[in-house]
């Protein structure tokens, strides 16, 4: 029940106080480098190899594991901080691929409009009625529930909604002069769409592209925790799938086990959450009146 | 260090002579179960355990199994075989009435065993098949007439199969009405009283039980579908038991709260790597060999099960089991495995980190997991991390029971052939108690090695196999399986990694005298209720 | 207003159709056989023949379009089928289970719209202080936390560490209770999941209404009030407020969809035996009417919901009455 973004209400301005904004984007960009400078250094900074079996299983925190070992011994520090790796980088590709989508449907839907418009709607529509549930069953079933199908099936689900805001975007360039100049004088419409409508778009894109990622990581998150997701990559819903079926709530664990790859759940899509949210109301024309 | 094994099979002391008619002792036991299992009579049930054991409860049937999986008379008070095997004249319990008041006669049981064989039932089917007549010649007498010879009748046949009220399933008349049929009027010493769909059941007492007394007043049996939820449950005094086996890493923290009593005892199910030995590199012996010796089943049980476990024997059958074959044993050996592989020729040509074989196939397999298994996913990545060290390539694809089931069992039909290399797998305790149990997972006909699903092909086994089907005598039984065992422990056709301890807990507080049964755990009738006296 | 509604309405159409089709193909695409929930355990001991039998008294053997003509017939008719599994009319399950999620649901969306509405409204009206900048932070940090989380924090502090409240399920099992007990039994059930569902459902309510309500507070007409010297509060209530509540009207009814699948993973977290859940376990055990049912029923939601929306728009807000 992920809220709806603020750009898909036409009647919804924002304030002027823009300030507050940047400071809102400055710390959403701020986290998200703390979390991707951890991914991108984790074989540098982590204390064992996450695969390693390093301590005795179920070890509890101590000066050689900070926040102990999983139920095969392997550190949880260690495995948290490459989770980050995989977190990050599948909510990023699984926002590309609805990201992808979602511009060519809002763009084709906006601009042609007609029966185009009508029937990619209507797409739109039933993608945001199927029950993703046994959708996801379905295919992990058929592909195996790896990193990619679970990347696509996330991008599968969650196109819909950028492209809805997208397309509203379009519909209100296609009535900008510039642009209704270029079709009266003729202008291919590829070469309109190209040259004028894709990087008029693409701004906004990007800060659906954000959004959608933060939404990328909370359903990987709840995917596995379900576990249809992928229990042998380390992402952090796969941590905490762990952590809730060899019962860490009833030995304690849960303070170092499962809080701390909740949080850094948590502060990842906030950071996407916090810049996405900054980028569009920067770039968004119609938001910045 | 971790600790010292409660051990725990505690029998009922059979003293006092019980009184049919006497109040029951009293007192509410609720214990959590894993699904919904229809309305508990025996056509909607859906679990063999713990299924199968609360049907019991609101069903009887005429034996029942002891705490050794032994068949013990129940409805019967007498039973006289002929020579030949061929003819079992059994004498009914007097004074034994169904839930509505009505007795319970030779006739209901004749119907039953007639019915079960008309009405489509997967579990009862083939075990009546070999039936040539049940006979009802007077209301205490049941006379059933075998084709055949057949040492398993009295456990397989009598002490499974519940007697049904003639007059209430006679109107039942397809498999389809049986299935939707929600009457649950039985003999037992429970009937049931609420069924809340899908939340719990209720059960009550039956206060004229022929067998006498019934221990506990009531049974509660909320269905917890998540298994952390109902120890957190059990742990918190919100359940009293629970039909699920306690997680290694539990143990301890259960030993150590108050009022909580852990039992444990050998489990008979297995944990095992299948093959599939119609995969062109698998069905080489030596590679299978040299898999089995690189995986460190020891660390594994350490590691998984933290101890609590029985490192896999290469025959199949537990060291518990009556059939073992005594100094099969097996411990793992990388050097070995090592050697093995290059003997024969796999070696990495390549240098990729992969052997290949001679042809120049690389030795990489799919490794299947079922995704609601944690313990088995872990254990995928152990045999993954295992192989890898000795050149062998593993991937490990985790998948729900069914989609796994579709690729290693189509159609739960051996026939059907199989797509799998390997496969992280596992059979119930029944697999290992009943004495036909190395010919229905070995034996190369897919008729008869209903449960074949790595496509075994062995002539001997196959002889050996029918020969143990008809054999009566125990200690030829034992001979026939021991050869088998040895056989199995040298062509490999599946690696036993490990066989997981039967450990429950429970609160003493709601209730104390549980009755073990030996590799299943203490979800029996006979917790409940003393067996009848002769 | 009828123009407008046999457009919509014929494209709903289109979407139910689309949706009953794909209930109907997508179970069946999956992998795996429903025989073992069929048979039980040990379906591997029935012959070829008598699983053809099992097979065909459920009709899975006739062709695909005779399956598909029979289930848009039975649909038709308002009959939901049986249950594979529990070999139980699927109307019953649902009506067993439905209750249970609208009260859980409904009365977290209930609750979450009341505080958004009035969170969101008092952040806005103090827009910039610490009040406002501390709301923001909280209802964006509770937006992005995993509702299974939540869930499971929860029943660590407070059911199976303080016990404070039950850790499974909707009423205490085998309990007998009448009256007010019942009624006191089921709340107590419902505080930690209905604490959960609507935490995690505040926080969208909270942004829309604080925008809403911002760009209301900017209108000329507002200002013209103040100007005019009318009371603040009453500028608060009589004229902000109210014209602010539409972008939360449209959120909600979107909720209002969502009703019945909303709490799936609450649902299981909390054993809650709800429909999102009745979905989950028959997805794992291919019980393919009940996918069905359950995938109909959602699908209905959210097209009802839909149309009360579209229904609804031009009695409450001006413009599009005055552009009708």
């Amino acid at each position: 029940m992920a809220s709806v973004a603020a750009a898909e209400l036409p009647f919804v301005r924002v304030p002027r106080r823009r300030l507050r904004l940047g400071t809102v984007g400055v710390t959403g960009l701020l986290l998200l480098g703390v979390l991707a400078g951890a991914a991108v250094l984790a074989p540098w900074i982590v204390p064992y190899d996450p695969e390693t079996i390093s301590g005795a299983p179920f070890e509890r925190p101590s000066a050689r594991h900070l926040l102990g070992a999983n139920d095969i011994g392997q550190d949880i520090l260690s495995e948290l901080i490459y989770g980050a790796r995989i977190s990050l980088t599948m909510g990023a590709l699984a926002a590309l691929v609805a990201i992808s989508i979602g511009t060519v449907v809002g763009i084709m839907a906006g601009y042609f409009g007609g029966w185009v418009d009508i029937a990619l709607m209507r797409l739109v529509d039933i993608v945001l009625v199927i029950p993703f549930l046994p959708l996801m069953i379905l295919l992990a079933a058929y592909l195996g529930p790896s990193f990619w199908t679970i990347v696509i099936v996330i991008g599968v689900l969650v196109w819909a909604r950028p492209a809805r805001i997208l397309r509203a975007q379009v519909l209100s360039l296609r009535s900008v002069e510039y642009i209704e100049a270029a079709r009266a004088l003729g202008a291919s419409a590829v070469r309109v769409l190209r040259r004028h409508v894709l990087p008029a778009v693409l701004t906004l894109s990007l800060a659906q592209f954000i959004l959608a990622a933060s939404n990328a990581i909370l359903i990987e998150a709840s995917l596995s925790f379900l576990g249809l997701g992928d229990p042998t990559t380390k992402s952090w819903g796969s941590i905490l799938y762990y952590a809730q079926v060899r019962s860490a709530f009833l030995s304690g664990a849960w303070v170092w086990w499962v809080l701390p790859p909740g949080l850094l759940i948590t502060l990842a899509t906030l950071g996407f959450a916090f810049t996405g949210f900054a980028l569009e109301v920067v770039l968004n024309p119609r938001l910045r009146r | 260090m971790r600790g010292i094994a409660i051990l725990a099979i505690i029998l009922v002391a059979l003293a006092s002579t019980p009184v049919a008619g006497q109040a029951p002792a009293g007192g509410v036991v609720r214990i959590a179960i894993g699904v919904d299992e229809g309305t508990l009579n025996p056509y909607t049930y859906r679990t063999g355990y713990p299924g199968w054991n609360f049907m019991t409860m609101v069903y009887d049937t005429l034996y029942y199994p002891d705490p050794n999986n032994e068949p013990i008379p129940w409805l019967v008070r007498e039973t006289r075989v002929s020579p030949d095997g061929l003819t079992w004249t059994l004498t009914l319990h007097p004074n034994i009435t169904w839930h509505d008041g009505r007795p319970l006669t030779s006739d209901d049981v004749r119907f039953t065993f007639d019915y079960v064989r008309r009405i489509t039932h997967s579990r009862w089917t083939p075990t009546t098949r070999n039936l040539s007549a049940v006979e009802a010649p007077n209301p205490q007498t049941v006379v059933f007439r075998l084709m055949v010879p057949d040492a398993g009748f009295a456990l397989r046949t009598l002490a499974d199969v519940p007697v049904l009220p003639r007059h209430i399933w006679e109107a039942v008349t397809t498999v389809a009405a049986a299935r939707a049929f929600t009457n649950t009027v039985g003999s037992g010493p429970y009937r049931v009283e609420e069924i809340r769909g899908g939340q719990f059941y209720r059960l009550t007492a039956n206060s004229q039980y022929f067998a006498g007394r019934v221990k506990v007043r009531e049974l509660i049996l909320p269905i917890v579908r998540d298994a952390t939820v109902a120890f957190t449950a059990l742990k918190a005094g919100e359940v009293d038991t629970g039909s699920r086996l306690l997680s290694p890493e539990l143990v301890a923290e259960f030993e150590k709260t108050p009022g909580m009593k852990v039992v444990r005892g050998p489990g008979f199910a297995t944990t095992l790597l299948q093959f599939n030995l119609e995969h062109p590199l698998l069905r080489d012996l030596k590679l299978r060999r040299a898999i089995a010796y690189a995986i460190n089943t020891q660390l594994m049980v350490r590691l998984l099960m933290l101890g609590y476990a029985v490192v896999g024997a290469p025959g199949y059958m537990h060291p518990a089991s009556p059939f073992y074959a005594p100094g099969i044993r097996f411990s793992a050996d990388k050097t070995r495995a090592v050697a093995i592989l290059n003997e024969a020729g796999y070696r990495d040509r390549n240098g990729d980190g992969i052997r290949e074989a001679p042809d120049g196939t690389a030795l990489r397999f799919t490794l299947l997991a079922n995704s609601e298994n944690p313990i088995r996913i872990r254990g995928a990545e152990l045999v993954r991390t295992w192989l890898k060290d000795v050149g062998i390539g593993v991937d490990v694809r985790v998948m729900d029971d069914a989609s796994l089931i579709d690729l290693v069992w189509p159609d739960f039909d051996v026939c059907k052939g199989r797509r799998f290399d390997l496969a992280m797998f596992g059979w119930s305790a029944p697999v290992m108690t009943r004495p036909t149990a190395l010919r229905d997972l070995f034996h190369s006909n897919c008729q008869t090695g209903t449960i074949n699903i790595g496509g075994y092909k062995n002539q001997q086994i196959d002889r050996l196999g029918d020969q143990l089907a008809i054999t009566v005598l125990p200690e030829r039984q034992k001979q026939l399986a021991a050869t088998m065992q040895k056989i199995i422990a040298d062509e490999l056709p599946v690696h036993v990694l490990f066989y997981q301890d039967v450990i429950m807990a429970y609160r003493q507080a709601a209730y104390d005298t549980w009755v073990f049964q030996k590799g299943q755990g203490i979800l029996t009738k006979l917790s409940f209720v003393d067996p009848p006296k002769r | 207003m009828i123009r407008f509604l046999a457009g919509k309405g014929g494209q709903y159409a289109l979407v139910l159709l689309f949706a009953i089709t794909l209930n109907f193909l997508l179970p069946r695409m999956m992998p795996g056989s429903p025989l073992v929930f069929l048979a039980g355990e040990d379906v591997s001991f029935l012959t070829e023949e008598q699983r053809g039998a099992l097979v065909n008294s459920l009709g899975l053997d006739r062709p695909l379009w005779a399956q598909y003509g029979r289930y848009l017939f039975q649909l038709a008719r308002g009959d939901l089928g049986h249950s594979f599994q529990k070999a139980r009319p699927i109307t019953e399950i649902i009506g067993e289970r439905l209750p249970w999620t609208l009260l859980l649901v409904g009365l977290s969306l209930l609750i979450a719209t009341l505080v958004g509405i009035a969170w969101g409204a008092l952040a806005a009206w103090r827009r910039g202080t610490m009040m406002d900048i501390g709301s923001l932070g909280l209802s964006m940090f509770f937006e992005s936390t995993p509702s299974f989380w939540l869930g499971m924090i929860f029943i660590a502090l407070f059911a199976a560490g303080l016990g404070w409240f039950p850790i499974f399920g909707a009423v205490t099992p085998g309990a007998v209770l009448h009256g007010w007990a019942h009624v006191s039994n089921v709340a107590w059930h419902l505080v930690l999941p209905l604490a959960t569902l609507t935490l995690i459902t505040i926080p969208g309510m909270f942004l829309i209404m604080r925008y809403s309500m911002l760009t209301v507070l900017g209108e000329q007409y507002i200002a013209t009030a103040r100007a005019k010297g009318v009371e603040e509060r009453r500028v608060l209530f009589r004229h902000a407020i109210r014209n602010a509540l539409l972008p939360v009207a449209t959120v909600f009814m979107l909720n209002v969809g969502f009703i019945v699948s909303g709490a799936t993973v609450i649902e299981t977290v909390f054993s809650y035996p709800g429909v999102g859940r009745l979905l989950y376990e028959a997805v794992l055990n291919r019980d393919y009417p009940v996918i069905q049912a359950t995938f109909f029923i959602i699908t209905i939601s959210v097209i009802v919901a839909n149309i009360l929306a579209d229904l609804l728009y031009p009695l409450i807000d001006p413009r599009v009455r005055r552009g009708a």
